[in-house]
């Protein structure tokens, strides 16, 4: 019976969705984090009596036809690269993107990662890191004297060091955007990576068309919006429901037909 | 002889591809731009055996055709900028793919790495002139009610919304896209609004999808009943037959 494939296949994009809206929710208060979404679409259809096929010698043709669907699948699962609000923290190390882009992170395997979360320190040598320890770039080291330390809108970064009162520039923060956003690959620890579909990283400084500026002092919330997650939730939760509904008719039909006496 | 088996078994192939349809709706009711399905069945006349006076006609049930409702779903806010709606009925999104032209009503798109606006499964959206290429240097792309698209106050291009005369010249062809079966031609379709950051949900009512469920299931019941009598009266009839000769 197709029907309870069907319903299966209803019920495992029901549980695909709550695992999504569950690592949302998980990931509210996770730094520049993006909310995903489960998108789906309809399975392939059969078609049982092709339209347009003639039904009589007479040249009478079909009108609807007969197509029956399989199911649902997910189509994809994209993140929503929406702002999220910018949140003052106070840390001079700490950097939100007002706009497009991402900040350019080396891993220790030699590759670019990219992040929204922009919750910088320095390690022991005075080096711009992230909270794992992996250097922002292009490199920027903050003397050991240094008194104050801005950074611009623009990426600009200027120290003021003891005994001087000119700002002194040690370095440039740069963004990277993309043509497709949401096609970086998420490897954890808020890091994303550049594949095929998101096209190569199209790097500029801060401020330049086409790319946001930056906030010192602020983190970039989440974009989690917890009433929409939780009322999805409760969607995913019902639509579950129906489809397990379906699988216990289709059976009770199977079982009458099977016990027909003869 | 066996006619009241077999118009009962008549109903019962037309009940169980009711119910996959029905599972079908129901799988789909979270499915983005996803229009409601029921089988629409008819009245099938059967050939008399014999004398057309004597015996009266027997009718099977026959399933003509699938019908869709191509009402309005309800349209959702989500916050992304290349989520489009279409407000107004009966009329698409004109794509391209390998397989051709097809038309939908999923408006989740997104851009491929060469900036070209396309639905999640890759295919090509159409603008007035061919596929619709952003710059992602411009900012975001703003869409007006009419299709138009602009970035940073440059037009872009227009969202090409189409409709048909007649919506049952329409195939599903899955991944929410529908193909033209036939060779009408579609036309612009300027009585309809594209609302950006939104999307249109399923029109399937959950309520009415569930009692369809119980209806299919107590007339499957139903008829098995009637078929499980036929049988026992014909055993009935032979058993005392039988024993009179």
């Amino acid at each position: 019976m197709r029907a309870l494939r069907t319903a299966a296949s209803g019920m495992a994009a029901q549980q695909l969705n709550v695992e999504v809206i569950s690592n949302n929710i998980a990931n509210m208060n996770t730094v520049g984090f993006k909310r995903q979404r489960a998108e789906f679409q309809d399975l392939l259809y059969q078609n049982v009596e092709r339209m347009g096929a003639q039904s009589s010698s007479q040249g009478t043709v079909v009108p609807t036809g007969i197509q029956i669907g399989a199911g649902v699948k997910a189509g994809s699962v994209y993140r929503v690269t929406e702002q999220g609000s910018p949140s003052q923290t106070g840390n001079r190390y700490d950097v939100a993107v007002d706009g497009r882009g991402y900040f350019q992170i080396l891993m220790p395997s030699g590759e670019t990662a990219f992040t929204r979360a922009g919750n910088f320190s320095l390690n022991g040598e005075g080096q711009l890191v992230t909270d794992d320890g992996y250097a922002v770039q292009p490199n920027i080291s903050i003397p050991q004297d240094a008194i104050d330390v801005s950074i611009s809108k623009s990426g600009q970064v200027q120290v003021i060091t003891q005994g001087s009162t000119e700002p002194q520039v040690v370095g440039q923060i740069e963004l990277a955007t993309f043509f497709n956003e949401a096609g970086l690959e998420a490897i954890g620890d808020n890091l994303l990576l550049e594949t095929a579909a998101s096209g190569p990283a199209n790097v500029g400084a801060p401020g330049e068309v086409g790319f946001g500026e930056l906030l010192q002092g602020y983190t970039e919330a989440s974009n989690v919006d917890a009433v929409a997650e939780i009322s999805a939730l409760i969607i995913a939760q019902r639509a579950y429901e129906m489809n397990s509904k379906v699988i216990t008719t289709a059976d009770q039909m199977l079982s009458v037909g099977a016990q027909v006496k003869s | 002889m066996e006619n009241a088996a077999y118009v009962g078994l008549s109903r019962q192939m037309t009940l169980r591809r009711e119910l996959d349809i029905v599972a079908n709706n129901i799988a789909n009711a979270d499915t983005t731009g996803f229009k409601v399905e029921q089988l629409l069945l008819g009245e099938e006349v059967g050939e008399r055996a014999r004398n057309a006076f004597v015996r009266p006609g027997v009718s099977f049930v026959m399933d003509n055709g699938v019908g869709r409702d191509f009402g309005q779903g309800a349209l959702a806010q989500t916050g992304r900028t290349l989520d489009f709606a279409i407000e107004g009925e009966g009329a698409f999104f004109a794509v391209k793919d390998g397989a051709g032209d097809a038309y939908t009503r999923d408006g989740a798109f997104t851009l491929d790495p060469e900036g070209r606006l396309t639905t999640q499964g890759g295919a090509a959206v159409q603008g007035d002139a061919g596929d619709i290429i952003l710059d992602p240097a411009l900012g975001q792309a703003s869409v007006a009610a009419d299709g138009t698209i602009s970035q940073n106050g440059q037009l872009v291009g227009r969202l090409s919304v189409v409709r048909f005369d007649t919506l049952a010249v329409l195939e599903k062809s899955g991944d929410g896209l529908y193909r033209n079966a036939s060779n009408a031609a579609p036309q612009d379709a300027n009585d309809v609004q594209v609302r950006q950051a939104m999307l249109e949900g399923s029109n399937v009512n959950p309520i009415l999808e569930i009692t369809n469920l119980i209806e299919i299931q107590r007339a499957y019941e139903s008829v098995t009943r009637m078929i499980e009598n036929t049988n026992d009266l014909s055993r009935r009839a032979v058993e005392r037959l039988g024993r009179a000769a």
